[in-house]
């Protein structure tokens, strides 16, 4: 799976994707479109990609926890699971996934893990290009891209990278550092969590404005803020590595936790995992490798920890197996 | 406070419009007023009371003849209904666009490259992008005089075409 893999920048970047949002000509955007339409563009799509390697995939045809985990893997939208005229297509490695009769008709994702705006950018053309070629989309010379949502118009193009920030919280620098992507047209957001800090720095940062601009001045726009950013992160954990035994402190009780806890919630092992993570990305922590804790990171939430582990467990029950799979895996 | 638009979120954003001298204030999740184009993203940050945007006072009668939609529904929504909304609400797009994207005309698209990727393909035409492929190939050796290898791969080609 993608999103289990180390790859370039995994250091700092988790995963890289790209969106497209397509309209297909001739239909209402979806949230004014009647079911009968609705069904006719899945039966559309059924059709023209039989015999490839995509599935189709009805969202009533899916079970709640699978659904739920692909939220938690921030594959589809939590909009979404309501939509019961609603399908996923994807290939076999979840890594081009498209949301039928979301916000638009077609929202289709490419995912990479580490810092591969690039693939992901190749990957998804060609995805779009074989359905274009099959499927005639809304639009025009003016406009571009036609989308339910005018923010989308244009390239239809959401580039996001999920970045891990923690060293440059901790030496203060992070909130002057965001504020600037933010003031230069580019969208911050925080993961895990109502609030911005979220749990352990983890930031999504993607373009905003998608008129006017090439696919290409987008992507190396968006590819410089992130090539900076990722400097800056690395400049900060070095100063944190210089005699910060405090630091190194925290890297030890984390997997200390993990490694011997009978009893964890989901949000102390991310904040944990996280933690550990950084200390095996400094050389902090040897034995331990960098794919099992980014494993982790997806295993161990709640909905996906029940997908794997086949049971339905809830509580008390669900955190002591969760730690329980926590020390197999580390 | 619920958002007044999509009733589910607490709501964090407020913006005042003016209908026919009549003050109304909203209350918005920023979520739904990020939709509708009022954020910027800075403001997640420390979300505080945005102010009117301008382009909530544009003109309302237009319908779209295709969808129903007005802009009512466009403010209600933050989505359009079809794609004519865009040709029937032209005129208001432009002031709209300048200020979700500081422009308002797209860039030419791009001729799309002829290639397909494999794993999109069915079976047959897999075939056929292989056979042209194929074909192409020949032309290149024979214009290099390897009249020997041409002659393989045209007996690759009989062989797929006869599967
Ligand atoms: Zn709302
Ligand atoms: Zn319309």
């Amino acid at each position: 799976m993608w999103f289990k893999e180390i790859s370039k920048d995994s250091d700092v970047v988790i995963s890289s994707r790209i969106r497209f949002a397509r309209s297909i000509k001739g239909y209402n955007f979806p949230h004014i479109l009647t079911t009968e339409k609705k069904k006719e563009i899945i039966s559309l799509l059924e059709d023209k990609l039989k015999g490839t390697d995509y599935k189709v995939l009805k969202m009533s045809d899916i079970d709640d926890l699978t659904k739920l985990s692909l939220i938690e893997k921030h594959i589809i939208s939590k909009e979404f699971l309501n939509e019961s005229m609603g399908a996923i297509i994807t290939n076999e490695d979840n890594s081009i996934v498209t949301m039928v009769n979301e916000e638009d008709h077609l929202r289709m994702q490419a995912f990479e893990a580490g810092f591969n705006v690039d693939k992901c950018y190749k990957k998804l053309q060609e995805f779009e290009n074989s359905i274009e070629s099959k499927i005639e989309f809304s639009k025009n010379d003016k406009y571009g891209y036609i989308t339910a949502c005018p923010t989308n118009v244009g390239s239809g193009m959401r580039v996001s990278v999920l970045l891990h920030l923690p060293a440059l919280a901790k030496v203060g620098l992070l909130n002057k550092l965001l504020d600037q992507a933010a003031s230069i047209g580019v969208s911050v957001r925080g993961l895990y969590g109502e609030n911005t800090s979220g749990v352990g720095h983890l930031y999504q940062i993607s373009n905003q404005k998608t008129l006017g601009m090439s696919d290409k001045d987008i992507i190396s726009g968006i590819k410089a803020i992130i090539t900076s950013i990722i400097e800056q992160e690395r400049k900060a954990r070095e100063i944190l590595k210089k005699d910060n035994i405090k630091f190194e402190d925290d890297v030890y009780r984390a997997y200390g936790i993990l490694k011997n806890a009978r009893i964890i919630s989901e949000e102390e092992a991310v904040k944990l995992l996280l933690t550990l993570r950084l200390g095996i990305t400094m050389d902090i922590i040897q034995d331990v490798k960098l794919e099992a804790v980014t494993s982790l990171l997806v295993d161990i939430r709640s909905y996906t920890l029940k997908t794997i582990l086949k049971e339905d467990i809830e509580g008390r029950e669900e955190n002591i197996k969760r730690a329980e799979y926590i020390r197999k895996e580390i | 406070m619920k958002c007044q638009s999509c009733g589910k979120r607490e709501a964090t954003v407020m913006y005042k419009e003016n209908i026919n001298g009549a003050k109304q204030e909203i209350y918005l999740c920023e979520n739904c007023a990020n939709k509708m184009g009022f954020m910027d993203f800075s403001s997640i940050f420390s979300p505080m009371f945005v102010s009117i945007p301008e382009f909530m006072e544009m003109e309302r009668k237009p319908i779209c003849k295709n969808c129903g939609y007005t802009l009512d529904d466009y403010a209600k929504t933050g989505l359009f209904g079809c794609e004519k909304c865009y040709e029937t609400f032209e005129d208001t797009l432009d002031e709209l666009f300048l200020k979700l994207h500081g422009k308002n005309r797209h860039i030419k698209l791009g001729e799309k490259p002829k290639v397909k990727a494999k794993s999109t393909l069915t079976k047959n035409e897999s075939k056929t992008q292989e056979i042209e492929e194929l074909k192409e190939k020949i032309q290149e050796l024979i214009a290099e005089e390897k009249y020997e290898e041409a002659a393989v791969i045209r007996d690759k080609i009989k062989k797929i075409e006869g599967k």
